[in-house]
């Protein structure tokens, strides 16, 4: 792996890296410093940038108006649920496919990713109708449904490619020593596994944390988590930019803490375990 | 793949049971969910329901009324012109960025995290968050225009004919790192003997990755696009944040028409027929890649 670059080229190279960084992340930095400003310094002109009269004015006025926390507290009940249902249901289904493959295992997996690229909205009215017989519209327990349903597909095609690459001859061998099927799984498997669950679970949170077309056709007020929350701040407060950066910086501060966290787990969740 | 199924086995009959019995609820999950909900809606597509699905039947008449309407006409356009600029641009830039990630560059990761922050963000914030910088009495406009190029025009979210630039701008800013990680993910796959062996021909660098190592990553670059692809064919949240679809109807997309026709104008059948559309589009999509991908060869 030594491909030489010269001290130059790669300080020029650097700089670069921190100009284009810093474009694609003003726009998010731009809205968290406009949440601390009032209304008027948001649109004050010329910009103010950092020195104007910092104040949680937004932020309270934010909190009055809706509750943040139970916005929180449905986002991450519902990423977390669906994230745990799904991985139940596919943890079994990928080591089926990546351990005891069939023929028509690849067709299986091709036609389940295949349903992830469908509009949603193309199913929408059937699940509309029937959550409202079921009485699961605006409940945490539907949303939870309907995104471990929507998540599966990535799910076991992410868990099926990281066991792919466990040797089977491992587990093999675990066999040929007496361990029954669960004790291969939970003993051998399992741990060998965990930085892929580990990646999995992670993208799988983020994309249920964003998901925005169910949660908003599916929630109103009472399970309604951050993004149906941030929503409900477009359109009426389209002027009022102090107030609405404030909600923004609220429904994704737990976002970037998570991401810069697990930078690693999750770049490998976003590229499908290519990356090492 | 492993020879794992070759290798006789005693028991190979119950682990296959097993394996099938594992597959099951995962099976069934999306039989029900994806297969069920599309059956279903291009069934209705057939009838005029309005407000409740009905089965009365009316043949094509949903997919003339669809096909006659400016709207419709306007969203595929739309999805045609921001589909067409989303790729091109996102594989570019995508490209290049990762090439350039590729040589080593003090603290990767951070600038990797940094330029995925888009991606994790959903697309309504993306949407509010653009539809401010693209503001011409706050964004950019504002701000070039101070600094004393006062006939400085750029307000595409309030001009009709390049509105869905303007969206367009927003999600290449939230797309972008993702596909920039894939295609680095890919250039990080290629053997660094190929690029010794480059140098010693004496290949120049632009050329090695036109000629060669672009060709090699051949299976990264349809897996970005399908990704890709499937995200253009179903924006809608981005739109609704940035836009609502205006001015006017100037930037609608057919997931939007879809929404619109079932909730709001509450004509199901019209909004069936639309997706029934988008679920053909998908379709036209997906079958050359999986077969490309998965038919013919089998890959391990």
């Amino acid at each position: 792996m030594a491909r030489s670059v010269s001290t130059s080229r790669r300080v020029t190279f650097t700089v670069i890296a921190w100009v284009i960084a810093l474009i694609l992340f003003f726009p998010i930095l731009w809205t968290i410093i406009t949440s601390f400003k009032s209304e008027g310094d948001a649109i004050a002109f010329p910009p103010v940038f950092l020195n104007f009269h910092w104040t949680l004015d937004s932020y309270r006025e934010v909190q009055e108006r809706s509750d943040y926390l139970l916005h929180v507290w449905n986002s991450a009940a519902i990423s977390f649920g669906s994230t745990l249902i799904a991985l139940l249901i596919s943890i079994p289904a990928a080591w089926a496919m990546a351990f005891n493959p069939g023929k028509r295992t690849k067709d299986i997996l091709m036609w389940m990713l295949s349903t992830k690229m469908m509009p949603a909205v193309a199913v929408l009215v059937p699940f509309y109708l029937a959550f409202k017989n079921l009485g699961l519209l605006d409940t945490k327990l539907g949303l939870i449904i309907i995104l471990t349903m929507m998540n599966l597909p990535i799910i076991v095609w992410m868990l099926y490619s990281y066991f792919k690459e466990i040797p089977g001859e491992i587990l093999e061998a675990a066999r040929m020593d007496g361990a029954t099927l669960g004790k291969e799984i939970v003993y051998v498997l399992a741990p060998m596994a965990v930085p892929g669950i580990a990646s999995t679970v992670l993208l799988n949170i983020i994309l249920s944390w964003n998901e925005a077309f169910w949660t908003l056709n599916l929630s109103a007020s009472q399970a309604a988590p951050l993004s149906t929350f941030i929503a409900s701040y477009s359109s009426p407060e389209g002027l009022f930019w102090a107030k609405l950066s404030a909600a923004s910086t609220l429904a994704i501060a737990p976002i970037l803490v998570m991401g810069w966290f697990s930078q690693k787990q999750l770049v490998r969740g976003l590229t499908f375990g290519a990356v090492k | 793949m492993t020879d794992y199924q070759v290798v006789r086995r005693p028991n190979t009959l119950l682990r296959n049971l097993n394996s099938k019995i594992a597959s099951i609820p995962m099976i069934l999950t999306a039989l029900v969910v994806f297969v069920g909900g599309t059956v279903w809606t291009v069934f209705y597509s057939f009838t005029n329901s309005k407000l409740l699905p009905r089965s009365v039947f009316v043949g094509f008449d949903q997919y003339e009324r669809l096909w006659a309407s400016e709207r419709w006409i306007v969203s595929i356009q739309n999805l045609a012109i921001y589909g067409f600029f989303a790729l091109i641009f996102s594989f570019v830039v995508g490209f290049v960025l990762a090439a350039f990630m590729d040589q080593k560059i003090r603290f990767e990761s951070v600038f990797r995290t940094i330029f995925l922050y888009p991606f994790a963000l959903s697309f309504i914030v993306t949407g509010l968050v653009w539809q401010w910088l693209l503001n011409p009495d706050f964004g950019v406009q504002h701000v070039v225009r101070s600094l004393g190029w006062t006939g400085f025009t750029f307000d595409p979210l309030y001009t009709q004919s390049i509105v869905i630039y303007g969206v367009l701008i927003a999600a290449l800013w939230q797309g972008t790192g993702l596909v920039m990680v894939l295609m680095l993910a890919g250039l990080r796959g290629i053997d660094e003997d190929i690029w010794k062996a480059s140098r010693v021909d004496g290949i120049p660098m632009v050329k090695t990755y036109l000629l060669i190592i672009i060709p090699m990553m051949r299976p990264v670059f349809i897996t970005t696009l399908v990704i890709v692809a499937s995200g253009i064919v179903k924006v809608y949240d981005l739109v609704v944040a940035q836009t609502s679809g205006g001015p006017g109807i100037a930037s609608e997309v057919p997931a939007k028409y879809v929404y619109d026709y079932m909730f709001q104008a509450q004509n199901l059948g019209q909004g069936f027929a639309a997706s029934t559309m988008m679920l053909i589009t998908i379709s036209i999509i997906i079958i050359p890649w999986a077969y490309l991908e998965f038919g013919g060869k089998k890959r391990g």
